[in-house]
C-alpha cells in the first residue's frame, strides 16, 4: 500500500517535471515588443491563467523589430507589437498570420473607435484583420494656460502672430507635413499631389517665421520651455511630454486639434512563424482585458484601447499615421524650408 | 646556436607584423572607410533603397540646387568667424599663462582644458540655458542695468552658435597657442631687451612672428571642429541658425539619402583638408624660417 503511494507520488512528480519542461521547451510563447508592453507581472498573470509560459525579447526601434522578424521570416517570433504605418509592410512580406477576431473576446469590448477595424488604416488587407490595436497616443498641442488665452482648438493657432516667437515645432519634415495638410484640410495627409506640396510648403514656411526653434527630444523641449517665454508646443512626444511639463510646475494643457491630431497606433500581430496560434490569440486576448490595458496607461502615460485615457477624449478625431508618399521629397522640402530665409 | 637561429625568425616576424599592424589599422579603419563613402557619393536613392549605378547626379545637385551652396558658403564664414573669435580670446589666455612661473602654470593650464572632460551635450544644454529669455546671461544684463528688458538676442540664431561653438572650443585654441608661445627661448626676449627694444616693440617683432604657427594650427583645429558640428547648430541655432552641417545630417537621418549625404560629405571633407593643409604650411614655413 505505501508502496503503491509512493509510486504514485513518483509519477505526478514526474509528470510535473515532464509537463514543466515541455512548456519551457516546447511551447512558450515567444513575444517581441517595446519595453512597456510586457511587464513581467502580466506575464506572470498570464502563465497562472492559462498555463502557457512566456519569452519576451524586447527592442529599442521599429528597424530592429523588422530586421529580427524578416531576418528569421517570422520564425522567430509567435506574436510582436508593430504599428500601423509599418504593418502594412510586414503583410507584404508575407510574414504576418491574419487574426481571427472571433477568437479573442476582449476585443467586442474596446473603446467605440477601435471597434471596426476595417475603419482602423493600416489593420487590414483584403478584408482580413492583421493587427489588434493596444496602444496609442496622439500628436496633440500643448499650450501654456496662461498664456494662451482662449484655449485653442486648431494647431492653426501656431501660425497666430500673436505667438511669434513663442511657438515650439518639431523638426520632423514628414509630420510637419502632415499636420500641416490636416490643418489646410486635405483629406488624406499622407498623400499629397504636388500642387498641395507646394501649398504646405509654403505654409510650413510662414509657420518657421513664427516659431522660436524646432525641437527634437522631449527633454529638449522641456528645457527651452524653461529657459525662454514659450506658448504653445507641437507635442511629438503627447502625453508623456505634458505629465512631464505638469510635474515640473508649468501650467500646461493638452488638446487634439479639431481638424484630427495625428496619432501613432501599436497593434499586436501574429507572425507568419507561429508555433501555437491559440497561445498567441490568448495572449492578445489578455492584453485587452479591463486590468491590463488599465495598468498599461497608467504605467507608461499612453492610451490604451479598452479604457478610456488622458491621450484622446471619445469625440476626439485621431488620424492613424502612416507611410506617407514619398518620405525622400518631404524630407528634402523641409530642408528648402529651413534654409528659407 | 640552435636556439639563436629560432629566436631570429621569430623575431623578425614579429616586427614585421607590428609593421603590418601599424600601417594596417589606419587603412583599414581611415582610409577604407573614407574611400567608401567616396563610392557611395556616386551612387543613387530610388523608393529608399540604394542603386548602385555610378552617377553624377550628387554633385550636379550640389552645385545646381539653389540651397547647399548659399548655406554651405553661410556656413564656412560662420566657421572662420567661430576661428577669429577663439584665437582673439585664447591668445591672451595662452600669453598670460607662460608668464606665470612654475606649476602655477600647468596648474591653471589644466583647469581651463577640464572643460573637455565634461559631456559635449551637457555644455551646449547649460550654454542654452545660459543664453535663454529667462538665462543668467539677460538677468544678469537686466540686473546691472545694461538692458531694459530680456533679449532673445542670444539664443536661437546665429549669434547663439556662434557663441556657443566658440566658447566649446576655445580649449582647443589655448592649447597649441600656448605650446608654441612656451617654446619662444627666453634668451630672444632678453636679447630684444637688451638691445633696448619696448615690451610692445619685443611683443610685436619676436613673441608674435614666433608664436603664429601655434596661431594657425590652433585656428585649423577650430575651423575644423566648428565645421563637422550638427549638433550645437541643431540645438541652439532655432530657425534661423541652419547650416551645412545639418543638411548633412538629415540626409543620413530622416531622408535616408546615403549617397547625396556621401557627396555632402565629400564636400566637407574638401574644405577641412585644405583647412588643414593651410594650417600645416604656413604653421611649418614659418617655424623652420627660425
Amino acid at each position: 500500500m505505501g508502496l503503491k503511494k509512493a509510486f504514485l507520488k513518483l509519477a505526478t512528480i514526474g509528470l510535473g517535471i515532464g509537463l514543466m519542461t515541455s512548456a519551457a521547451l516546447a511551447a512558450n510563447l515567444r513575444v517581441l515588443a517595446w519595453d512597456g508592453y510586457a511587464d513581467p507581472d502580466w506575464v506572470k498573470d498570464f502563465t497562472a491563467a492559462t498555463g502557457i509560459g512566456v519569452d519576451v525579447v524586447f527592442i529599442g526601434s521599429d528597424d530592429e523589430i523588422w530586421a529580427k522578424i524578416k531576418g528569421s521570416e517570422g520564425q522567430d517570433f509567435d506574436v510582436f507589437a508593430v504599428n500601423t504605418a509599418q504593418l502594412q509592410r510586414y503583410i507584404k512580406a508575407d510574414l504576418v498570420s491574419p487574426i481571427d477576431i472571433t477568437k479573442l473576446s476582449n476585443q467586442k469590448e474596446v473603446l467605440p473607435r477601435f471597434r471596426d477595424l476595417s475603419q482602423v488604416s493600416g489593420d487590414t488587407k483584403d478584408g482580413k484583420v492583421y493587427g489588434i490595436p493596444f496602444c496609442f497616443d496622439s500628436i496633440g498641442l500643448i499650450y501654456d494656460t496662461d498664456k494662451v488665452k482662449p484655449a485653442p482648438t486648431s494647431m492653426s493657432v501656431l501660425w497666430d502672430p500673436a505667438y511669434k516667437g513663442k511657438v515650439l515645432a518639431y523638426d520632423n519634415g514628414e509630420h510637419n507635413f502632415s499636420f500641416t495638410a490636416l490643418t489646410l484640410g486635405y483629406k488624406d495627409p499622407f498623400n499629397l499631389d504636388a500642387e498641395q506640396m507646394a501649398a504646405v510648403k509654403a505654409k510650413l514656411v510662414e509657420l518657421k517665421r513664427n516659431v522660436l526653434s524646432f525641437y527634437t527630444t522631449a527633454d529638449e523641449a522641456q528645457q527651452i520651455y524653461q529657459n525662454n517665454d514659450v506658448a504653445l508646443i507641437w507635442a511629438n512626444y503627447g502625453q508623456q511630454q505634458v505629465k512631464a511639463l505638469q510635474k515640473i510646475g508649468a501650467h500646461v494643457a493638452y488638446v487634439n486639434p479639431s481638424e484630427g491630431a495625428l496619432a501613432w497606433l501599436d497593434n499586436w500581430v501574429i507572425s507568419k512563424g507561429v508555433r501555437d496560434n491559440a497561445a498567441a490569440e490568448q495572449w492578445i486576448d489578455f492584453m485587452l482585458t479591463k486590468k491590463v490595458s488599465g495598468e498599461l496607461s497608467e504605467r507608461t502615460g499612453f492610451g490604451n484601447t479598452v479604457v478610456e485615457s488622458s491621450s484622446a477624449g471619445s469625440n476626439d478625431k485621431l488620424v492613424w499615421l502612416n507611410n506617407v508618399e514619398d518620405p525622400l521629397k518631404r524630407s528634402d522640402m523641409w530642408n528648402e524650408i529651413k534654409a528659407t530665409p | 646556436m640552435s636556439a639563436g637561429v629560432t629566436t631570429q625568425p621569430a623575431e623578425r616576424r614579429l616586427s614585421l607584423l607590428v609593421t603590418v599592424l601599424a600601417f594596417a589599422l589606419p587603412v583599414i579603419f581611415v582610409l577604407v572607410p573614407l574611400a567608401i563613402f567616396l563610392v557611395y557619393s556616386f551612387f543613387s536613392v530610388d523608393q529608399g533603397t540604394i542603386v548602385y549605378a555610378p552617377t553624377l547626379g550628387n554633385y550636379v545637385r550640389f552645385f545646381t540646387d539653389p540651397i547647399f551652396l548659399p548655406v554651405f558658403w553661410n556656413t564656412i564664414v560662420l566657421c572662420v568667424s567661430v576661428a577669429v573669435i577663439c584665437i582673439l580670446l585664447a591668445y591672451p589666455a595662452a600669453y598670460f599663462l607662460t608668464t606665470l612661473r612654475g606649476r602655477w602654470r600647468y596648474a591653471l593650464l589644466m583647469l581651463l582644458l577640464v572643460p573637455l572632460l565634461m559631456s559635449y551635450v551637457i555644455k551646449i544644454y547649460a550654454i542654452r540655458s545660459i543664453l535663454g529669455l529667462n538665462g543668467f546671461l539677460n538677468k544678469a544684463l537686466v540686473a546691472i542695468g545694461i538692458l531694459q528688458q530680456p533679449s532673445t538676442l542670444f539664443v536661437f540664431n546665429m549669434n547663439a552658435i556662434l557663441l556657443t561653438l566658440s566658447l566649446l572650443l576655445i580649449p582647443f585654441a589655448i592649447l597649441p597657442i600656448f605650446l608654441s608661445l612656451e617654446r619662444i627661448p627666453q634668451t630672444l626676449l632678453r636679447a630684444s631687451d637688451d638691445l633696448g627694444a619696448s615690451g610692445l616693440q619685443t611683443f610685436l617683432r619676436i613673441t608674435l612672428p614666433l608664436s603664429l604657427p601655434g596661431v594657425a594650427s590652433a585656428a585649423s583645429f577650430v575651423f575644423v571642429l566648428a565645421i563637422g558640428d550638427f549638433l550645437t547648430p541643431q540645438m541652439v541655432g532655432g530657425i534661423s541658425g541652419f547650416t551645412f552641417g545639418r543638411i548633412l545630417y538629415s540626409q543620413f537621418g530622416t531622408a535616408y539619402n546615403w549617397p547625396f549625404g556621401a557627396a555632402l560629405s565629400v564636400a566637407l571633407a574638401i574644405v577641412v583638408i585644405c583647412a588643414i593643409l593651410i594650417g600645416e604650411r604656413f604653421g611649418r614655413s614659418r617655424g623652420t624660417s627660425v
